[in-house]
C-alpha cells in the first residue's frame, strides 16, 4: 500500500518508449498526484532519477522495479 | 527544464539497428520534455516517405513505424535534407507526419544556440 493515485506497470518497456509513454501518463494526472511506476528494464534505475531531474517531477522513492513519482505543479 | 535536442539520422534499411535506435533516443528526449528534432539525411531520408518504414522491425525494439508515429504524435519535428532527398528521387508529396523538407540553414538555426546533436 502507498499513496499512489495512479499505478502503471510498464513491464519491460525501455528508454524512449518508456519515457514517452510515461510523459503522456504524467500529463494526464493533476499536479501533486503520485504515480507508482513498475519498470523492469535495468536501465530504468538510472533513467528515472535523470528523467525527474530533466522534467521537474519529484522522485519520491526508487526501489527497482518500483518508482514513485509526484507530478510537478503547473 | 527546457531545451532542445537533435538526432541526425543517416540510415534506414541499410542499417535498421541505427535507424531504430535513433528514433528510440529521439523519443527519450521528447519524453524528457525537450523540443526534439530528427534530421533525416543521407540514407535516412528514405524514412520520410510514407510506407518505407513499414518493414523495419529491429529485434528487441518496437517497429520503426510505431516509433515514428509516436514521435510525431508527441510533437516531435522531422527535417528532411533536401539535396539527399532529391538525389534519391523520392516523392515530396508523400511525407510522413511531422516531416518537412529543408535546407541546411534550418538545421543550423536549430542548433545555433548550442543545442546538442547526436548522429546515428
Amino acid at each position: 500500500m502507498d499513496d499512489a493515485d495512479v499505478v502503471w506497470d510498464a513491464e519491460d518497456l525501455a528508454c524512449g518508449v518508456l519515457l514517452l509513454r510515461l510523459r503522456g501518463r504524467m500529463e494526464a494526472m493533476r499536479p501533486g498526484q503520485v504515480i507508482r511506476l513498475i519498470a523492469k528494464d535495468p536501465g530504468a534505475a538510472e533513467d528515472m532519477p535523470a528523467w525527474c531531474r530533466l522534467t521537474g517531477h519529484t522522485l519520491l522513492s526508487a526501489e527497482p522495479p518500483v518508482y514513485r513519482i509526484r507530478r510537478k505543479e503547473g | 527544464m527546457a531545451g532542445k535536442f537533435c538526432v541526425n539520422l543517416t540510415h534506414s534499411k541499410d542499417d535498421s539497428d541505427r535507424a531504430t535506435v535513433g528514433f528510440v533516443l529521439a523519443n527519450a528526449a521528447l519524453g524528457s520534455g525537450k523540443e526534439t528534432l530528427v534530421f533525416l539525411s543521407i540514407e535516412g531520408v528514405r524514412l520520410a516517405n510514407k510506407g518505407f518504414a513499414e518493414s523495419i522491425h529491429e529485434e528487441g525494439f518496437p517497429p520503426l513505424r510505431e516509433l515514428m508515429d509516436n514521435f510525431a504524435k508527441g510533437g516531435g519535428t522531422i527535417y528532411v535534407c533536401s539535396p539527399c532527398f532529391k538525389k534519391r528521387k523520392l516523392d515530396e508529396n508523400n511525407l510522413v507526419a511531422g516531416a518537412s523538407i529543408v535546407g541546411g540553414a534550418k538545421l543550423v538555426e536549430f542548433l545555433s544556440d548550442g543545442s546538442p546533436c547526436v548522429t546515428f
